[in-house]
């Protein structure tokens, strides 16, 4: 069925405020089985981006087999029933484009960018992916290989590599956030080809996922491949989603973790609410005014004043049933962790007590709306903030919302959120310590 | 989470089903399109080749020379502004290092705002502000534009130069320095420009502690004052703009600034290596080998051949399916990844194919690499290598020209460099226009397989053997200087012969055996903040205590006695286990060579090393349960200069002075994987004999 949801100049006209990010123009349509697909025309660079966004990640998993979003990331890059071992990778490159893919607790993401008139090209192999995959026991086999030594890598040998993993398994009791993307090596070694199999048939269908379009394309060509190559994509069953509330925290998680490093970190992390929840933005405010810049709040105080941290940083990882604000800090030489951590709450404390500056909060303003200009700059970047707008928040043009919402935030705002979501009684503080302070006990 | 893929070798087994799916594109609404028939046994075919249109810079040059681009794009509602200085290379000679710091000089107060004056308004306008010794880059949203202008043109115009900021910036160098004296990807870096260029050209000199010290304000204020004008200046202007606007502004903000005759510089191109020449840092901690084979060769962009010599380097060694990675990784797995580069550069530029290998492959990866390049020379390329390389390179073209700011460095460069207007629009096609037979050529004409430097960096002694097999050997040190012929001053000295000059140098051993107790003080700087160590020795009841002070509190604290050792940081204590206090046990003696002996210890003397440009007796001393130190002693003048030892580092001791008849060293340095930069201490106070109370080691 054609639906082309073409949209209106509305903003233009209704807004007043200064905009100063330039309109996304793009066409939207779903086919009869359930894949929704966005397309973004600029003819200024022959080149295309074409990307698949399927809305599983390590919260879809069962408790019992985390890892598998993420897993699967690496397995479809193995082939399908049309394309050999390793071909993927091989064909991208040897036709100009460069690819990649990741996955979070809530997506997994595959973009492949290319000369504009291979987007034939693109489509067929990401539909080759979406139709039928390789599943088989010799990729299944190599990428347990390949995970294991992500895993090493990443995590277990990088000096504080586990703070998002022993961050998480405090944050949530309930919730399946409690376990990284990352999941479990022994989850993946137990699981049997026929459980990769349903994870597939159960995921990887058309109306769980969304296929965007950004660059040099023709709008009427580019839906004919589309349904050209994606229409025979059987609609999978409804996808299930986790329905768990995470129960409000009265008290407050402390532990220490033993590391292989050499300087003391303090962590601290606060539950926030839904992605999309409009306190989400001034909280993203907040954690750019303690920690965004050299001039921001934390780094002047603890990292040039006091020095008693290397490097401070807060940042909200937003999830769509709630991420967590997730803060650090690595102590100077000399510095106790117990010291550091100590200057943080104070600071905190000030904040919540007293909110920030006219000219502060004019200065997050200016810096919040670079960073949202300047995440539109490449078809990739389009891409991939045009997916998630539609998937996250349900409207493609959210994309050209999103400085609105960031513009209704108050200095007030700013402010209440730090005292609503920063409360010392459900957070969670970790000490990272070296090894061997641990033998000392 | 990025995705890493590795595919298992010879996993290429083929199940393409011939199968051609026919389905039916069933819609009540659309009449169009009945049956869609979609043959997925084989890849679609490409659309034909897109015109890549490469949009226009228009340009215009002020009266004082400066010559302005602007690239409107108005995608995004921003402005970058990008000041580019064209100079000849400096040779920098005793002040190596120069250039370095003028960017961050500039950008560190004006006469109008200090450093965080500046820092604040170029966050509070959530723009970029940055400068080198050839560039000032502004960038902002279009409505911060003229306040980026008018900030980079206090920088511009207006710089202090503070010299305590010069004093922090030369530390800091400094402290780089010192710390990249040993890295092995730095020292090839050194090795391979010093041995292509030699080292008074500009593209081989190398930035010494010295030279780095022998920097002043007012050579960094003389560059500015010769070097930051507008008839050398280029300023490309990309964004939300247009040249209407543009000029208007550039007028405003540049039209002031003074033309000035800007000097230039000519060096004599080196002379091509003749031969196979072996250069090899001897690095013994190393592991791996660098291996970085390398020979000048004079090309440039402007060169009929450049493109030619980049579709020969991609097929060599450009990426993950090129030769030298096949064989190097793919095949015989002794590295992670080899690469080769031919650079382009309006002076001279040199050709390197290089890879990390583990030491035990260092010749056979030589010999490999050499295989590679002779090959390529002799045999050639084939059709099909050449069309992978020619969709590669053209397709990063054409990804380039996302950015807006390619299309202003294409303008620039056709200008600078005298380029044909249509070099960039006819780039693609030229690209396409070459045949294998254009590449063969490029390879005989530019690769020198039988003149060349095979630089390696890596522990000499397992691999000179195998190294020497490709001609004659000839050692380097660290920073690039051939390395001095150190000789067995006397071959038959033992180890109590070492230990007696040693003894003797420090006043005797009348004089040193009095030594009972001793109170050392002593201080050392970390990132800016002062660290007080104090060290108490007491040999006749064999304890010791030394502990670490930083802001007024203790850091750390170790104290050995009754057979045990404690160290006590952050809180937590710890009582060492039985290897950890064999490698601290040692240092409760002031002396240590006064009791190995006694302590059960062997020793042997292993030959003559450079130790800072010293020769030194190499003795190593083994401790009863097998674990070795080593300490160097001086051969001109018997003292110790270094200590080995691997768990707590390396230490090398300077300035010798007497306390009460007795020499010992005032300055030493340590080195360790446990700290991140190189820990210099300096004695404050050295008491011997002194009062010490039990307290002391408690």
């Amino acid at each position: 069925m054609r639906k082309f949801t073409l949209l209106t100049l509305l903003s233009g006209l209704l807004c007043v405020s200064t905009m100063a990010q330039n309109k996304i123009e793009f066409k939207e349509f779903t086919l009869d089985n359930g894949l929704h697909v966005i397309m973004h025309q600029d003819n200024s660079t022959p080149i295309v981006t074409a990307s698949v966004l399927y809305h599983v990640g390590s919260k879809n998993e069962d408790p019992e087999r985390t890892g598998f979003a993420h897993f699967f990331e690496h397995l479809l890059f193995e082939g399908s029933e049309n394309m050999g071992r390793g071909e993927y990778m091989n064909k991208i490159q040897s036709s100009g484009g460069t690819f990649n893919a990741f996955t979070s607790s809530d997506i997994t993401y595959y973009y492949q960018t290319l000369p504009s008139n291979k987007l034939e090209l693109a489509l067929y192999m990401e539909s080759e992916r979406m139709l039928h995959a390789k599943i088989d026991e010799v990729g299944v086999e190599t990428q347990r290989e390949v995970v294991k030594e992500e895993k090493r890598q990443s995590y277990d040998n990088r000096p504080y590599g586990t703070i998002l993993l022993e961050t998480l398994a405090r944050a949530y009791s309930e919730h399946p956030y409690q376990w990284a993307p990352i999941g479990s090596l022994d989850h993946l070694n137990a699981a049997s080809l026929d459980e990769f199999l349903q994870f597939y048939k159960d995921f990887y269908v058309p109306n769980n996922a969304t296929l965007t379009i950004a660059g040099d394309i023709e709008y009427d060509q580019a839906e004919e491949w589309v349904r050209m190559y994606f229409s025979e994509v059987p609609k999978g069953g409804e996808v299930r989603r986790p329905n768990v509330n995470e129960p409000r925290k009265t008290t407050e998680t402390r532990d220490v973790i033993y590391d292989n490093i050499q300087i003391p970190a303090v962590i601290q992390a606060y539950n926030l609410p839904k992605k999309t929840n409009n306190d989400s933005y001034a909280l993203d405010m907040l954690s750019t005014y303690l920690t965004g810049g050299k001039s921001s709040l934390m780094t002047k105080e603890l990292v040039d004043k006091q020095q008693k941290a290397l490097a401070v940083a807060a940042m909200p990882l937003d999830l769509e049933d709630g991420g967590i604000f997730i803060m650090y800090g690595i102590t100077n030489m000399g510095v106790a962790a117990d010291d550091l951590e100590r200057e943080i709450d104070n600071i905190l404390t000030q904040v919540k007590a007293e909110g920030i500056s006219e000219r502060d909060f004019q200065k997050l303003q200016n810096i919040i709306e670079n960073n949202l200009v300047s995440k539109n700059s490449s078809m990739a970047g389009i891409a991939q903030n045009l997916a998630e707008a539609k998937v996250f928040y349900g409207d493609t043009d959210y994309i050209n919302r999103e400085l609105d919402k960031y513009r209704a935030v108050t200095r007030d705002d700013i402010q209440r959120v730090a005292n609503n979501y920063l409360t010392l009684d459900g957070r969670v503080v970790l000490h990272y310590l070296p090894k061997s302070a641990q033998q000392g006990e | 989470m990025q995705v890493i893929l590795l595919l298992a070798k010879g996993a290429t087994e083929d199940t393409v089903m011939k199968k051609i799916f026919i389905y039916f594109v069933f819609s009540l609404l659309v009449v169009q399109a009945g049956f869609a028939q979609v043959d997925r046994s084989k890849y679609p075919e490409p659309g034909p080749a897109p015109e890549i249109k490469i949009g226009e810079a228009e340009t215009f040059t002020l009266a004082n020379g400066l010559k302005v681009f602007v690239v409107e794009n108005r995608k995004l509602p921003r402005v970058a502004f990008s000041l580019v200085l064209d100079r000849d290379p400096i040779f920098e000679g005793d002040k190596a290092g120069l250039t370095g710091f003028v960017g961050e000089m500039m950008t560190a107060g004006t006469k109008n705002r200090t450093k965080d004056q500046l820092d604040e308004e170029v966050d509070f306008i959530g723009a970029s502000l940055r400068a080198s010794s050839t560039s000032i880059f502004g960038s902002s949203l279009k409505q911060h534009q003229e306040k980026v202008l008018e900030l980079m043109t206090d920088v511009l115009y207006n710089p202090v130069f503070p010299a305590e900021e010069l004093e922090k910036q030369k530390k800091q160098a400094l402290t780089g320095l010192a710390t990249n004296k040993d890295d092995p990807d730095a020292i090839s870096g050194r090795l391979v420009g010093a041995v292509n260029f030699g080292k008074n050209h500009p593209y081989g000199q190398v930035q010494t502690e010295e030279s780095t010290k022998n920097i002043q304000l007012a050579d960094i204020k003389a560059y500015h004052e010769t070097f930051f004008r507008p008839n050398i200046a280029y300023l490309a202007i990309v964004g939300d703009i247009d040249k209407a606007e543009a000029e208007k502004l550039v007028k405003q903000y540049f039209s002031k600034w003074e033309k000035k005759e800007v000097p230039s510089f000519d060096y004599e191109n080196p002379s091509k290596p003749e031969g196979i020449n072996v250069a090899l840092v001897d690095r013994s901690a190393s592991v791996q080998s660098v291996i970085n084979i390398t020979h000048p060769v004079k090309m440039h962009i402007t060169n009929d051949d450049y493109l030619s010599t980049q579709v020969l380097d991609y097929i060599l060694g450009g990426g993950a399916s090129s030769r030298l990675f096949m064989n190097l990784r793919e095949d015989k797995g002794y590295t992670y990844g080899a690469y080769s580069s031919i650079g382009s550069d309006k002076l001279i530029t040199r050709f390197s194919a290089r890879a990390s290998v583990r030491s035990e492959v260092t010749d056979s990866a030589v010999y490999e690499m050499l295989y590679e390049i002779r090959n390529i020379v002799d045999k050639g390329v084939t059709e099909e290598e050449l069309e992978s390389a020619k969709a590669n390179l053209s397709g990063s073209f054409g990804r380039s020209l996302e950015s807006p700011s390619t299309i202003a460095n294409f303008a620039i460069n056709t200008e600078r460099y005298g380029l044909p207007a249509d070099f960039y629009a006819t780039y693609l096609q030229r690209l396409n226009d070459i045949t294998v037979e254009d590449v063969n050529q490029a390879a005989k004409k530019y690769l020198n397989p039988e003149g060349l430097y095979i630089t390696v960096v890596g522990n000499g002694s397992g691999i000179k053997d195998g190294l020497s097999q490709f001609g004659e050997i000839k050692m380097y040190n660290n920073m690039g200087d051939p390395a001095r012929e150190v000789e067995m001053a006397n071959e038959d000295i033992t180890v109590e012969e070492i230990f007696e000059k040693y003894i003797e140098a420090i006043g005797g051993r009348e004089n040193v055996e009095k030594v009972e107790t001793a109170k050392i003080t002593s201080s050392a700087e970390v990132q800016g903040m002062k660290l007080n160590l104090t060290s108490i020795h007491d040999e006749p009841n064999r304890q010791f205590a030394q502990s670490v002070e930083m802001m007024g509190n203790v850091a750390s604290r170790t104290v050995i006695k009754d057979g045990k050792a404690k160290v006590t940081a952050m809180g937590q204590s710890q009582e060492l286990n039985d290897e950890q206090f064999e490698a601290v046990k040692m240092s409760m003696f002031i002396f240590p060579e006064l009791h190995y002996e006694e302590m059960g210890y062997t020793m042997e003397v292993d030959g003559v090393a450079d130790v800072e440009g010293k020769d030194a007796y190499k003795v190593i001393i083994r401790n009863p349960t097998g674990s070795e130190i080593v300490n160097y002693y001086s051969v001109e003048d018997g003292l110790k200069l270094r200590n080995e030892n691997p768990m707590a580092g390396d230490t090398t001791y300077e300035e010798y002075e007497e306390y009460e008849g007795v020499f010992f060293p005032t300055v030493s340095t340590m080195k360790s994987p446990q700290i991140p930069v190189p820990l210099k201490t300096v004695v404050e106070s050295l008491e011997i004999n002194t009062e010490i109370s039990e307290a002391d080691f408690n």
